[in-house]
């Protein structure tokens, strides 16, 4: 077996944090390459090298034995590199086969000549057994076809090699069924394939190989036959966990604080239900594209629900987030920058931000500045935050860990009874997790309901008194006390893949 | 992606070695790195060049930066106008200051929050015209007859308003009315149907004052009462700058100083300065210019604010409309025409409120207004038409747009 | 059911609003259903019409352009003075107007894309600056052209007037260039997405820079057009007209939030504001209420606008499980 592309000690660190680190690995020609890891393990890194979109900063690519360094996407592209991203890069308002053609259209007379686009592009959808018009637009297509869409654009373009991020989270079982029949003819007219997906019964049917990434190190790479599903988990996992997180302070009280009866919503969530004692922390483990961040949306007022209710100490909520807020519930978004901080204004306008209503005196709210002063000074102090001086400094200049610090200090200087944290160690070094714990567990001994949602199992199982898994926009069970299994979490998150 | 980006924890701002003998920086803002100015002098990485960078770079953030501008132009233009510095010319210049002081404040708000507001100029045509109709203390038929207003409105005697007590203030409050409806309309199809700013506002401008144009067909109001017009044109303190032994000083010799105009656009300023800066409602403004999602998710009422800052505009331009009229005496539907829009959009993103939002004070406002009023004032003595005038506002406009984007690139690079 | 109601409405919009118009008219004056009046209509929108077509370009990469009004008075200036200088005649004229306009989209572009400055911005104070610069090559007076131009535009081709020719002309070349080339398709695809279509391999600042151009060397040849029927240029012509401009545009289906529209709809838009106002006419509607009625139209079709993608916007969200029928 050759190597379509090979990784030589491949490595790549963003400002001294490395991503992916000495990777060695071979994609095998004609294969199928399963590339599996939990998230931050460094599978999109190593994949944004290979579709130039990313540099490397240390090792090489060989492509067929010759250095390969694509500059841009353009480049990976011309040398037969499909990406397909888990967001499709498609137009709504182009047709199917103007998609295919946008970056140069062949012509007749000077113009678009639409009979050999559309041509093309049923010749293409033949291949892929897709009964659509070429002449459809984007806009009228679901989900499945779309992805196929793109892999008519792969197919298009001669690629050699097809990477695939995650492509079946949206999709219906029928579709997925279709696409894994499209994938297996693909390796049979000789292209070769990576696929990253979570899904790993999908993974072991699916692949020829199957390579384990963990912390931008590869741990494991072996033809398929040899792994199990418990296999690919244990090589998933697998670091020492003691002492990376804080002992519990509190233990839960025995009154109900937060409650989400029968919550539903079509095609987000469906009869999510659960409650929250004060001083505990309920762990919500979800991959990507499990709803978790979708719920956590509902729960705060932002995105509509259509069934279900949600209910602080027994208080039923409703309203946007500005109600929500003044009932007691607080949230960190998953998205910091977006969602999160006004990265141009200063530390102390961004603390102050929720809850500076309070600082408001008559007449005409004119702000108490001492008062806001003396309490974003204590509550930085509170989270132990590491910047200069507050009033001055724009977030922006924040490292990531102190910057979560101040969205959770915001927070904070609102007293909320209940805290939904949304991945809220991403892109925070490990001393600024240890510190985010510290908090989560004060939050939780001040009497509050924490709901902790993450994608990292190991942080849930350090610092939550229960765990949820949730899957497809559904709970799909949950574990009720320490010690957790990790195995056993995964594997009901992973519960399609049975 | 099917992962985040994994750790990326950006480095403190460490202060390098050129800052340490520069002036003190405040700690964290990364001032002392000289080098990130490249903005400004690409390629003045070292020595002189990079400090003389740093500096330029620290004038142009400054609070007072289009103020040293307005000095220096004055300078610069002094000896080819002498008639500038004048003290009827610079009486002048002040007078002419005030009214769009006074709109361009509430212009402030808008952009603050990223939006926009083309319609103030309408707004002052169809306050004045609901202030002149109101508040008229004569009539003639001969010019007025085919308007709407008149014989319903106004006749002979004035408006409804003439020789009622109080009748003044409820004039006003009516012109400001006017313009608070029509920021509501703004405001309502912004925030909560989700319409661009610049096209609701564009339609504003055009219906509106095709509206005020209407009423009156497109003739003045008057004569309108003295109380009112004293509010344009009265003076508190006199400046005569003559021999002291001239037993009767000329009129024409006394210059105004503190007129009410000014008085009331200093109010108004002042007022606006501690709104924005200082209270609840300037946070949620700010907020919703940095970062409209974050605000939303903080809990700041997004849409009422929105609403808020395109009523706070209409009645700026409204309360504008007061002075305006009250220095013409007339009550006018085409007093905001055209080019004032420039005026007003030019002194405030020259002023250095950015046309991205979350940055921008009454101060700065101020000093924009100046060097707007200035512009204009100099064009004027040059003998240059009134087209020539616009043109070389147009240009000003592009130049201030590219300052803003050359600024609010420093201001990131200096952050980092 | 009220979803599919919903949709078909915001879908045909502007044909509702152009049978609506007519029915409006017709109840007030019913001799304004006649076949002469609309031949009248269409020869009054070419001007709209044409410009209307160039700054559709514009919309669709989600830009916009207010300097049109003063294009159209700059660029068939310049086209007039080349003719009493040079000698150039009428189609000379005709391609230098159209040299100029590009000139000026060239230089709204240079600010739009080199800059990075809000087009809005931009173009606002390009229409100020493009005026003074006419106002000052006239010494603001009128400028009045050689008798050929107006024989050249009250003539007509087999029956059919100068302008509509022109009119016609111009949808049909933006219709092609827009449906059947490759630079037509990638304004739709900058429009949906730019990250997107930068990604994939088009050159996005090249596509907005052209646009740019087309919208001004449009405006700038309807001016000519116009002027050709009137045979002087005064220093208020086109004043305002970019309000026309992109209402008929925006009346026609084409997007102020970018990706949808098309030349034919902006034409129709153009057709219908032009009945708007021939009817507003028609039915002795004073003179200073016609600007009311037709910002009163455009609030409309803003409005339908904005709703319209809202909508498009909820449908587009990303699901996480299958909806289940």
């Amino acid at each position: 077996m050759t190597a379509l592309l090979r990784f030589d000690d491949l490595s790549k660190s963003f400002f001294g944090v490395s991503a992916v680190d000495g990777v060695t690995l071979d994609v095998p020609e004609y294969g199928v390459l399963g590339l599996i890891g939990e998230n931050g393990a460094g599978k999109s890194t190593l994949m944004n090298m290979v579709g130039g979109v990313v540099e490397p900063s240390g090792g090489r690519m060989l492509w067929r034995g010759e250095p390969y360094a694509p500059r841009d996407a353009a480049e990976a592209s011309a040398r037969g590199v499909a990406f397909i991203h888990q967001e499709l890069n498609l137009f709504f308002n182009l047709t199917v086969a103007e998609n295919l053609f946008v970056d140069g259209f062949p012509k007749r007379f000077g113009l678009i000549d639409r009979g050999a686009i559309r041509r093309r592009a049923a010749e293409l959808m033949e291949a892929l057994d897709l009964d659509v018009s070429p002449d459809a637009l984007i806009e009228d297509l679901s989900a499945g076809e779309r992805q196929l869409v793109e892999i008519a654009k792969a197919l298009h373009r001669d690629a050699d090699l097809i990477i695939f991020d995650e492509p079946t989270t949206s999709l219906t079982p029928r579709e997925t069924v279709r696409l894994f029949e499209v994938i297996g003819r693909l390796k049979a007219q000789g292209k070769t394939i990576i696929y990253i997906s979570h899904v790993l019964g999908d993974v072991a049917a699916l692949c020829t190989h199957i390579a384990v990434l963990r912390d931008g190190t590869l741990v494991e790479a072996a033809p398929a036959e040899a792994f199990t599903i418990p296999r690919m988990i244990h090589a998933m996992i697998g670091r020492e966990l003691s002492g990376l997180f804080p002992a519990r302070t509190a233990r839960p009280a025995e009154e109900t604080v937060f409650s989400v009866a029968a919550l539903s919503q079509p095609g987000v969530i469906e009869d999510v239900s659960f409650e929250i004692k004060g001083g505990e922390i309920l762990g919500l483990f979800g991959l990507m594209g499990s709803g978790r961040s979708e719920l956590a949306r509902i729960l705060f007022g932002l995105d509509s629900h259509q069934g279900g209710a949600i209910a602080i100490d027994g208080r039923p909520l409703s309203g946007g987030a500005r109600e929500r807020i003044a009932a007691g519930l607080a949230f960190v978004t998953e998205d910091r920058r977006a969602e999160g901080l006004m990265m141009d204004a200063p530390i102390a306008d961004n603390l102050s931000l929720v809850s500076i209503a309070r600082f408001g005196r008559t007449p005409f709210a004119m702000i108490d500045t001492e008062a806001v002063e003396a309490d974003t000074a204590a509550i930085a102090d509170q989270v132990r935050l590491k910047a200069g001086n507050i009033r001055r400094q724009p977030a922006k200049s924040l490292s990531g860990g102190n910057q979560q610090k101040v969205v959770i200090g915001k927070w904070l200087m609102q007293n909320p009874r209940v805290f939904i944290l949304d991945e809220p160690t991403r892109g925070v070094d490990v001393g600024a997790k240890y510190e985010i714990y510290v908090l989560a567990d004060r939050l939780a001994a001040a009497g509050g309901a924490v709901l902790f949602i993450s994608s990292e199992i190991e942080e849930l199982m350090g610092v939550c008194d229960r765990i949820l898994v949730m899957s497809q926009g559904e709970i799909v069970g949950g574990f009720d006390a320490p010690p957790f299994e990790q195995s056993a979490i995964l594997s009901m998150a992973f519960r399609q893949a049975a | 992606m099917s992962e985040p980006a994994r750790s990326v924890p950006r480095p403190l701002p460490v202060a390098g070695p050129g800052g340490a003998g520069a002036r003190s920086a405040p700690p964290g803002i990364g001032r002392a790195d000289g080098a990130r100015a490249h903005g400004i002098a690409a390629g003045a990485r070292h020595g002189i060049l990079a400090r003389l960078s740093r500096r330029a770079g620290d004038l142009l953030l400054s609070d007072y930066f289009v103020l040293y501008l307005s000095l220096a132009y004055v300078l610069v233009l002094l000896p080819f106008l002498p008639t500038l510095s004048n003290p009827a010319n610079l009486s002048n210049v002040l007078s002419n200051m005030w009214p769009l002081l006074v709109v361009a404040v509430g212009q402030t708000f808008v952009l603050t929050i990223a939006g926009i507001d083309l319609s103030q100029g309408s707004v002052i045509g169809l306050a004045s015209v609901v202030g002149g109709a109101l508040l008229a203390v004569g009539g003639s038929g001969a010019v007025l007859e085919n308007a709407p207003l008149w014989g319903t409105v106004l006749t002979e005697e004035g408006g409804p308003l003439a020789g009622v007590p109080y009748g003044l203030l409820v004039g006003i409050v009516a012109m400001l009315v006017t313009g608070a409806i029509i920021g509501l309309i703004n405001g309502v199809s912004v925030a909560y149907l989700n319409m661009p700013p610049f096209m609701v506002t564009l339609v504003g401008l055009i219906g509106i004052g095709a509206f005020a144009i209407w009423l009156t067909q497109s003739e003045n109001i008057r004569p309108l009462p003295d109380s009112f017009v004293e509010l344009g044109k009265g003076d508190l303190v006199s400046v005569y700058l003559g021999a002291q032994d001239e037993p009767r000083i000329p009129r024409r010799q006394i210059y105004s100083f503190v007129t009410y105009p000014m008085v009331i656009a200093l109010l108004i300023a002042i007022g606006a300065h501690l709104l924005l800066s200082r209270t609840v409602f300037g946070r949620y403004v700010y907020a919703i210019g940095a970062n409209r999602r974050a605000a939303e998710i903080s809990g700041v009422p997004v849409k009422r604010i929105i609403v808020a800052v395109f009523i706070i505009s209409a009645v700026c331009a409204a309360a504008g409309s007061i002075l305006y009229s009250a220095r013409l005496e007339a009550g006018r539907p085409t007093l905001g025409e055209g080019a004032f829009l420039l005026d007003v959009v030019g002194a405030v993103v020259i002023g250095g409120t950015s046309l991205f939002g979350g940055k921008g004070k009454i101060i700065w406002t101020v000093w924009g207004v100046l060097f707007f009023v200035l512009l204009s004032n100099t064009l004027n003595l040059m003998n240059l038409s009134s087209f020539h005038i616009d043109m070389v506002k147009g240009g000003v406009i592009l130049a201030a747009a590219m300052l803003d984007v050359l600024r609010t690139r420093l201001m990131r690079e200096r952050a980092i | 059911m009220g979803d599919l109601l919903a949709r078909l409405l915001l879908k045909n919009a502007t044909a509702l609003i152009f049978a609506g118009v007519v029915l409006l008219f017709y109840a007030q004056a019913p001799h304004f259903l006649s076949v002469e009046n609309f031949a009248n209509i269409v020869k009054q929108s070419s001007f709209i019409g044409i410009s209307a077509v160039g700054i559709s370009f514009v919309l669709l990469t989600r830009g916009i352009d207010l300097s049109v009004g003063s294009v159209m008075y700059l660029g068939p200036l310049i086209a007039g003075f080349a003719m009493r200088d040079l000698g150039i005649g009428v189609a000379g004229g005709l391609v230098t107007a159209a040299i100029a306009g590009i000139a000026m989209g060239a230089l709204n572009a240079l600010f739009i894309v080199r800059f990075n400055i809000a087009p809005f911005i931009v173009t606002l104070a390009t229409l100020f600056f493009f005026r003074g610069a006419g106002t000052w090559m006239t010494s603001s007076r009128q400028f009045d052209f050689d008798r050929s131009l107006l024989d050249f535009g009250l003539s007509s081709v087999a029956g059919v007037p100068v302008p509509v020719v022109f009119f016609v002309v111009f949808v049909v070349l933006a219709h092609i260039v827009l449906s059947r080339t490759t630079f037509g398709r990638q304004i739709y695809a900058v429009g949906a997405d730019p990250e997107v279509a930068r990604k994939a391999g088009v050159r996005v600042e090249f596509v907005k820079a052209r646009v740019y151009m087309i919208s001004s060397g449009c405006a700038a040849v309807a001016g000519f057009v116009l002027i050709a029927q009137i045979g002087r240029l005064d220093v208020a012509f086109g004043e305002g007209r970019e309000f026309d401009v992109i209402a008929a545009a925006v009346l026609g289906g084409v997007s102020l939030f970018g990706g949808i529209g098309s030349a034919l709809g902006a034409a129709v838009g153009a057709l219908l504001i032009q009945t708007v106002k021939t009817g507003l006419v028609f039915t002795t509607v004073n003179l200073y209420l016609q600007p009311i009625v037709l910002a009163g139209v455009i609030f409309a079709a803003v409005l339908i606008d904005s709703l319209r993608v809202i909508r498009l916007r909820a449908t587009r969200k990303r699901s996480i499980r299958p909806l289940t029928r």
